[in-house]
């Protein structure tokens, strides 16, 4: 009977089970998927690259006031922000170390050194320097980062150089006021800040591909860059509705060859576990697909082997650029929960030759000598051989005083005029110099970008507290459109995940190049002097002026010497002269008693003489009393 | 005449019956009352720590590691991050200086990586001012100021305050550049008691002259307890010589011994946690501040302050929620036409590189 029973029931338990799912799919259903992907590309000179992404698609757009209400794998925190500041577009990058674009080429999602962060507002958004205000406070409390001193003072809106990477309205990517930028070079990045990043993902490090994060070892390495970027996309080929894509990716640059450890090893053997420490064991169950690549072009440079092989071998070609990849579909190896750990090696030796550079990159540095003037130089090489144009932006501190009519741009002595040039003055404790220069680099040339500055006096409240460090100037911004594909290996614009960069079919490459930031040192007070000049000030108050004032004022009365306390020396050499004066007295006294007959006063020859003494000491006070 | 007398009877029956039941309920009020004291020990029912570091520069290493060896605690003993305020003034984990990057330990033995991979700093760097120390005590932060910035504690929470620097008689130094004197903190406690912002504070202290910074409370509620006395300088324990600098001062040292023991579920009192680190271990005198606390210390657990409270019941009957009308959300047919608009030509990407090539 109760077997008979407990069918029905079930039937029903499962029925409803089912009929909740349904119902809960259909109810402001959230359509949004997950995908995490691994890229890595051994790069020349031993090092290897580790690039993470994981995008989240979301079917729904920004600037819906009904999106941000219900979520599945978007983070609800990172959601909170963007619909409470009405954030069309939130780029923010947090990186350490410098890109050495001449050996390694492009990144895939290019980053400044210390935190960087550029942000489109929603066209109906009002008042906006308040709200990018409350908008880096939230954002420096949800990443642990010292996101709020990006106050007016570092913060800028560059007309040309930042445009939006998404969706946008006819006219609303030519309004710069919409936008702000802002970067600072001196933050650091470390666990603290790697923490709040991996727990917006859906699987956080329980599984897939962020379990192989250990801070301990991708801290220890030569590059490395956190990226958060929002941005409005098609949801289809059509593009008739909008989505939102949220692409989180971490880049590593590993040295498995001198990993800084002492121990050299001749090959560029890697493996995850040897970079990791860890090995996968298991993908993120929610993603769509987890899938590893590996660049595995073959130049002429050492053979790699991979083990275990490849599920796929792609030979796709990127802008006439040939690319062989290997891909692995990670679901499939962990699928037995064996532990997956990629291995590669080389038949040869590193080879630390010179390499053929990507087609643009640059170098800047500070020119000058001493704490008043100074300059900063920007040499860009192209080895293309087109024609290249570039946008160049700087942001100067404020107290750098910038020169305007000392931006010039040469080649090869010969001086270049640019297109376009947009510069915004600085005004003292208020906002940076902004610089835009648009022009044409020659094929094959290395072309010099260069201004002077003079360094002004801070008050002495504003010095940090290591002062003599000296003052970052943030990485200059160089954005062109590149013809051709070499070594460029960011995801294109109308795609999303990364599997869409190895079907890439455009001609022209965006690319946005960072330079160095730079350190440069201001005439800087010694914070010791006023503790110095206090000390100065009192011991010559009390030395010199104490001592006059004591002179001076000071009203003198004799003192008869006998009455005087006086100390041991003294006692001693009074007694010593009053056995001399005793012998002397002895001697007149004996004339004297030879000569007078009695001597009524009182024996003690001391007391003779004091009274003596006494009476010729009062003599002249008598005669100044009467005098006076 | 019986009916008088079945009166009666049933007035006795009646009468027995109601003290019975009065009895009975009384009984089960009172086993109830013990049952709620039970829940309600400590009278506080939240818990939050505020823990600083004031000190820049790479020879300060051991004060860092001091504060993260604290926040290590504190947190294994189930006190959330939502809960801790962490400053810390300067970057020792992925300071360039570091031989093993994103680390830092508080041991020569260099078995646990105190700075872990859990970590979240509230005030970092050039944050951790005076200023702000103060502000976070007090409540008095700019509106824009983030939650996990915030002290957002209550009449009945149980506050853990330590700071650990460079001090002197009366004063700490806040990064060398500027300082907190002793009145200020002992004001900024008092507008904390007035605002109630707090049910009992936890002051611990380890610098030179510690005791300073603590004599000038006048709140009630607070227990404190410092490395040293006034005159008396901390000493920091011993150096990890492939690190280069000193890692940890001894009182922090001892202190961490005695808490690296403490389970969440521990009964160990406040009154054996002053008593750490005699003079022997510690070569400063620890001296800590009784008479503002109105509890016994000895019978203080010590979870009570390091500790987070979790009280959980469990009911076994289940409870009905009245049906509460939603406003209709929209489902992908329904709000088609709201959510997402298809517009009349198809969406194009910005244009990326606005000048001509």
């Amino acid at each position: 009977m109760a077997t008979y029973l407990r069918k029905p029931v079930d039937f029903l338990k499962i029925f409803a089970i089912y009929f909740i799912f349904l119902c809960c799919s259909c109810y402001g259903s959230v359509d949004d998927s997950f995908t995490e992907e691994l890229y890595i590309k051994s790069l020349e000179r031993g090092h290897v690259l580790n690039h993470f992404q994981f995008t989240t698609l979301w079917n729904s757009s920004i600037s819906d006031e009904n999106t941000f209400k219900n979520y599945r794998y978007f983070p609800k925190a990172l959601g909170d922000v963007l619909a409470t500041y009405k954030v069309q577009e939130l780029h923010l990058s947090q990186s350490q170390g410098q890109w050495d674009y001449e050996h390694w080429g492009y990144q895939p999602e290019d980053a400044p050194p210390g935190v960087e962060l550029w942000v489109w507002f929603q066209p109906q958004a009002s008042n906006l320097d308040q709200v990018w205000a409350e908008l880096v406070n939230a954002l420096s409390g949800l990443f642990c980062a010292s996101l709020n001193f990006m106050d007016s003072k570092a913060t800028v809106s560059p007309r040309w150089s930042f445009r939006p990477m998404g969706l946008a309205s006819e006219y609303y990517s030519f309004d710069s006021r919409l936008m702000r930028y802002s970067a600072l070079p001196r933050e650091i990045v470390c666990t603290e800040n790697l923490t709040p990043w991996e727990k917006l993902l859906p699987c956080e490090t329980q599984a897939g591909l962020a379990s192989l994060f250990n801070g301990v070892k991708m801290y220890d390495s030569s590059f490395h860059s956190l990226g958060l970027h929002v941005r409005p996309v098609c949801q289809d080929g059509d593009c008739t509705k909008e989505g939102i894509e949220l692409k989180q990716t971490l880049s590593v640059v590993f040295n498995p060859v001198n990993n800084n450890r002492g121990n050299i090893q001749d090959h560029q053997n890697w493996s995850l576990k040897s970079m990791f420490d860890r090995s996968l064991h298991k993908t993120c169950p929610v993603a769509k697909f987890s899938k590893l690549y590996v660049d595995s072009t073959l130049h002429p440079r050492p053979k790699m082997l991979l083990t275990p092989e490849p599920d796929e071998v792609l030979n796709t070609r990127r802008g006439g650029d040939k690319r062989v990849y290997a891909v692995y579909d990670l679901r499939q190896h962990t699928r037995d929960s064996v532990p997956f750990n990629l291995q590669a090696s080389y038949n040869s030796r590193v080879q630390y030759q010179d390499v053929t550079p990507p087609p643009l990159y640059a170098q800047r540095f500070v020119t000058g000598y001493g704490l008043e003037k100074g300059g900063i130089s920007c040499i860009l090489y192209n080895n293309l051989d087109t024609n290249l144009t570039v946008i160049y932006m700087e942001t100067i501190p404020w107290y750098l005083r910038v020169y305007f009519s000392s931006v010039h741009i040469e080649a090869y002595g010969v001086t270049i005029k640019p297109y376009k040039t947009q510069f915004n003055p600085g005004k003292d404790r208020k906002l940076p110099h902004q610089l835009e220069v648009v022009f044409r680099l020659r094929p094959l040339s290395v072309t010099k970008i260069s201004f002077e500055f003079d360094r002004a006096f801070l008050k002495w409240t504003e010095y940090p507290p290591d002062a003599n460090h000296g003052f970052y100037v943030n990485s200059a911004v160089i954005s062109t459109m590149l013809p051709s594909g070499q070594q460029y290996t960011a995801v294109p614009q109308n795609g999303s995940t990364f599997s869409d960069s190895l079907k890439d079919e455009t001609i022209q490459f965006f690319l946005r190049l960072h330079t160095e930031s730079l350190l440069v040192s201001l005439p800087t007070p010694d914070f010791s002097m006023p503790y110095n000049v206090i000390c100065l000030a009192c011991t010559v108050v009390a030395i010199a002026f104490g001592s006059l004032h004591n002179l001076t004022t000071r009203s003198f009365r004799a003192v008869d010497p006998s009455k005087m306390k006086k100390g041991l020396i003294d006692k001693l050499k009074n007694l010593l002269k009053w056995k001399k004066a005793e012998e002397v007295k002895d001697n007149e006294e004996k004339d004297e008693k030879k000569d007078t007959e009695d001597d009524t006063d009182s024996p003690n020859v001391g007391e003779n003489t004091g009274t003596a003494a006494r009476k010729r000491a009062k003599a002249p006070s008598d005669s100044s009393e009467e005098k006076s | 005449m019986a009916a008088p007398m079945a009166v009666k009877k049933n007035m006795n029956a009646f009468k027995i019956i109601a003290i019975g039941w009065l009895s009975i309920l009384m009984a089960t009020s009172f086993s109830k009352a013990v049952d709620m004291e039970d829940f309600f020990t400590s009278e506080h029912t939240n818990n939050w720590a505020v823990l600083v570091d004031t000190s820049r520069f790479w020879f300060n290493y051991r004060h860092v590691a001091n504060v993260l060896s604290i926040y290590r605690s504190v947190k294994r003993l189930g006190i959330p991050d939502s809960h801790i305020i962490l400053m810390v003034a300067d970057d020792m984990a992925c300071n360039p200086r570091n031989p093993r990057p994103a680390t830092v330990f508080n041991n020569a033995n260099e078995q646990i990586n105190v700075y872990g991979d859990d970590v979240e700093v509230d005030y970092r760097g050039y944050e951790v001012t005076v200023e702000n120390i103060i502000r976070v005590l007090t409540g008095r932060l700019p509106p824009s100021t983030p939650r996990s910035k915030r002290l957002l504690s209550d009449e009945n929470s149980n506050i853990l305050v330590y700071m650990t620097g460079h001090g002197g008689d009366g004063f700490l130094k806040f990064q060398d550049a500027e300082e907190i004197s002793s009145v200020e903190l002992a004001d900024a406690f008092e507008q904390m008691w007035q605002k109630r912002r707090y049910h009992e504070a936890f002051f611990m202290i380890d610098t030179c002259q510690a005791e300073s910074m603590f004599q000038k409370f006048y709140s009630p509620n607070i227990l404190a307890v410092a490395s040293s006395r006034v005159g008396e300088d901390s000493l920091s324990h011993h150096v990890d010589p492939s690190i280069g600098v000193y890692v940890i001062d001894r009182y922090t040292y001892y202190a961490l011994e005695f808490l690296e023991r403490v389970e969440p579920n521990s009964k160990k009192t406040m009154g054996q946690f002053l008593q750490v680190c005699p003079k022997s271990q510690c070569v400063s005198t620890v001296s800590y501040r009784t008479d503002l606390f109105r509890r016994d210390p000895s019978k203080v657990l010590l979870t009570d302050f390091f500790g987070s409270v979790r009280n959980v019941e469990l009911l076994t009957e289940t409870m009905d929620f009245s049906n509460v009308t939603m406003p209709q959300t929209c489902s992908k047919e329904s709000c088609g036409s709201q959510a997402n608009q298809e517009s009349s030509r198809p969406l194009k990407y910005a244009e990326q590189f606005p000048m001509p090539t």
